[in-house]
């Protein structure tokens, strides 16, 4: 086993007395140091009993569950969750604490003195943004809901443990709360590296959060374990494809940013030169269009043939086409707006400061999702349902 | 002789049965209180045991308290003890019954934080649970107090102490010259006295209150808050929030 597992299950069951099937049967998973693995699934499924064995919050019935290689079952129960982050949805911020009490919990349990305890709230406020002078001695009823899950983020993170386990933990904001913390909590993880377990039923979110992404069906049976990306692009079966839902296309363009894919070159037609040249350029390249650009490389408009022999004389005027720019760092979402917008299908990108980089095309946008990594595992893209068999696991995890 | 002047005359004596009176109800309930709480922790979680144990503790409140003194008198004699017996499980019921409400009624998200960060059971209870549910529970307590005030009269019956004893001579020695004086200053003692008791209760309830800067669960002393005047005065109903 490589040294880069961090959370290890191996068939883990749980049943309950009396009844006749587990609630989990048989689930086995590896995740990597620094992964956020969203399980995500209908209600019901076993995804927050499975998370829940890994803190052993609930005990299970067989298999082994290792962290970091220890076996947790061979731990305290207390002393093992001293170590693991918990963060709920309804938070459970304890109302007669202050906002730094309640943060400082763990490493008071841990035995840190008082004054380290205080210097960790306040580390930690100003993590979360929130400025410790004035939050510090609050008690949870005087935050917003947005307020007091960072401060519940901010508890688990206290003592720095490096496995977080997180229960649908902003699925009580509302829409626009729960977009800003899931990007700062993005942000925060790219710092912190932590280990996550990220449970939601809510698949755009798991989306946006994972690395990678179990979709768990009855008794949290693994139906696919594959990043965001594979999901999308080729679901295992049937049940994933629903639970995906509609647009699974456009989803994907959420996932990639402009940088990401090829840009084409287009004619560039400066202003210092003459209509007529820029015309025979035009048709030497047997390009539709061209762009005109201004001193400093920035498109100004589109212009094609056309344009260019009815009013030879005025390149740099109010001939052609307005131009739609987007940023490198934007989604391909945002790309194919811009390309919407535009006549002939294309977006030009542009630098930080504005100047010409490339266009983007519908064509190039077309070719990216068809050659998202189909893989020629058994089983990818071909519905199995009758076996409910998972594709591998194991499939290399590609970072996005 | 006048009221006043029996006040007056007898000062020493009153002194003494008031505060005999004040500490067997509040001995009682302080047992009551110990035996409730942790009757309640025990029961509280399990339906089953919560019932039986709400149960008897209101079966033992129905009980007619000369009847328990009475039949309290063959195991225990006369006195002292028959009455702290008698009061403590009059005192039992509120007092339970506020507890497993307050603890029942702490959200489970709470506990389930509490366990989830890796409190033991016993921290969560001593640094959650109770403090949560103390509101409540102190509820119990000044009902339970009020209860055993009056019960604590009748304990005069079986030779116990207290202002009893003034009302049960008065009752005696009816048509004496004194009867009416200590009939009234009995009953009146056991008023005024549960009205400073239960106005002394409230004044707690609002120091520990829990989440207003409360004062006694507070985990560690820390830079003392000046005191705002909302904790520091009480307001002048005696009934408090509760």
């Amino acid at each position: 086993m490589s040294h880069d597992v961090m959370i290890d299950l191996q068939q883990v069951n749980k049943f309950y007395r009396g009844q006749k099937a587990p609630v989990v049967e048989n689930m086995s998973m590896t995740i990597q140091q620094g992964e956020i693995i969203v399980l995500v699934g209908p209600s019901g499924c076993g995804k927050t009993t499975t998370m829940k064995m890994i803190n052993r919050l609930i005990e299970p019935s067989s298999g082994r569950i290792l962290i970091d290689g220890t076996d947790v079952t061979a731990l305290d129960g207390n002393d093992l969750r001293r170590q693991i982050g918990y963060v709920i949805q309804q938070v459970g911020l304890f109302p007669h604490m202050s906002v730094a009490t309640n943060v400082g919990l763990v490493p008071k349990m841990l035995g840190w003195d008082r004054k380290r305890i205080e210097a960790r709230a306040d580390e930690l406020l100003h993590l979360v943004g929130l400025e410790p002078a004035i939050y510090r001695n609050r008690l949870p009823r005087q935050l917003s809901g947005g307020q007091q899950q960072r401060v519940g983020v901010a508890r688990a993170l206290a003592a720095d443990p490096p496995v977080m386990l997180m229960d649908e933990p902003f699925g009580a904001t509302d829409p626009m709360t729960r977009d800003r913390l899931q990007n700062e909590f993005l942000r925060l993880q790219e710092q912190l590296r932590k280990t996550i377990v990220f449970v939601t039923h809510d698949f755009d979110e798991a989306i946006k959060m994972g690395t990678r992404i179990a979709v768990l069906g009855e008794r949290s049976k693994i139906r696919q374990f594959d990043t965001p990306e594979n999901l999308l692009a080729s679901p295992a079966d049937s049940t994933v494809a629903q639970f995906i839902g509609r647009g699974a296309r456009l989803k994907q363009l959420d996932l990639r940013r402009v940088d990401a894919i090829a840009w084409e070159d287009i004619p560039l037609i400066q202003p210092d030169k003459a209509a007529n040249g820029a015309k025979r350029q035009l048709e030497q390249t047997e390009g539709s269009s061209a762009l005109t650009v201004d001193a400093d490389n920035r498109p100004l408009r589109w212009v094609n043939a056309d344009d260019l022999t009815a009013d030879a004389g005025a390149l740099d005027g109010a001939a052609g086409q307005t131009v739609t720019t987007v940023e490198p760092q934007a989604t391909l979402r945002d790309a194919l707006d811009a390309m919407l917008a535009s006549r002939d299908g294309a977006a030009v990108v542009v630098d930080e400061h504005g100047r010409y980089a490339g266009t983007v095309t519908l064509d190039g946008l077309m070719q990216v999702i068809h050659h998202t990594p189909e893989r020629g595992a058994p089983g990818s893209g071909v519905p199995d349902q009758r076996s409910g068999v998972a594709p591998a696991a194991e499939l290399t995890p590609e970072q996005r | 002789m006048t009221f006043l002047e029996y006040l007056q005359s007898r000062r020493e004596l009153l002194l003494a049965q008031t505060l005999e009176h004040a500490t067997i109800v509040l001995m009682s309930v302080a047992l009551a209180t110990v035996i409730g709480v942790l009757i309640a922790l025990w029961t509280y979680r399990n339906p089953r045991a919560r019932a039986v144990a709400t149960g008897m503790a209101a079966a033992m409140l129905t009980i007619p308290s000369f009847a328990l003194l009475g039949l309290l008198i063959a195991p225990l004699g006369l006195g002292y003890t028959p009455t702290l017996v008698a009061l403590t499980m009059y005192a039992l019921l509120p007092i339970l019954r506020n507890t497993i409400v307050g603890l029942s009624e702490i959200d489970p998200a709470l506990t389930e934080a509490a366990r989830g960060i890796g409190m033991s059971r016993l921290r969560s209870l001593a640094t959650v649970e109770i403090p949560l549910s103390w509101p409540v529970i102190l509820t119990g307590i000044r009902v339970s107090t009020q209860m055993t005030m009056g019960i604590a009269a009748i304990g005069a019956y079986v030779g116990g102490p207290g202002l009893g004893n003034q009302i049960f001579s008065g009752l005696a020695n009816l048509g004496g010259v004194n009867s009416l004086n200590q009939a009234l200053v009995g009953t009146l003692g056991v008023i005024v006295l549960a009205l400073t008791v239960d106005f002394a209760l409230a004044l707690l309830g609002k120091l520990t209150q829990a989440g207003q800067r409360p004062k006694l669960f507070r985990p560690r002393p820390a830079r003392r808050p000046t005191l705002t005047p909302s904790t520091a005065v009480p307001s002048p109903s005696l009934g408090g929030r509760e």
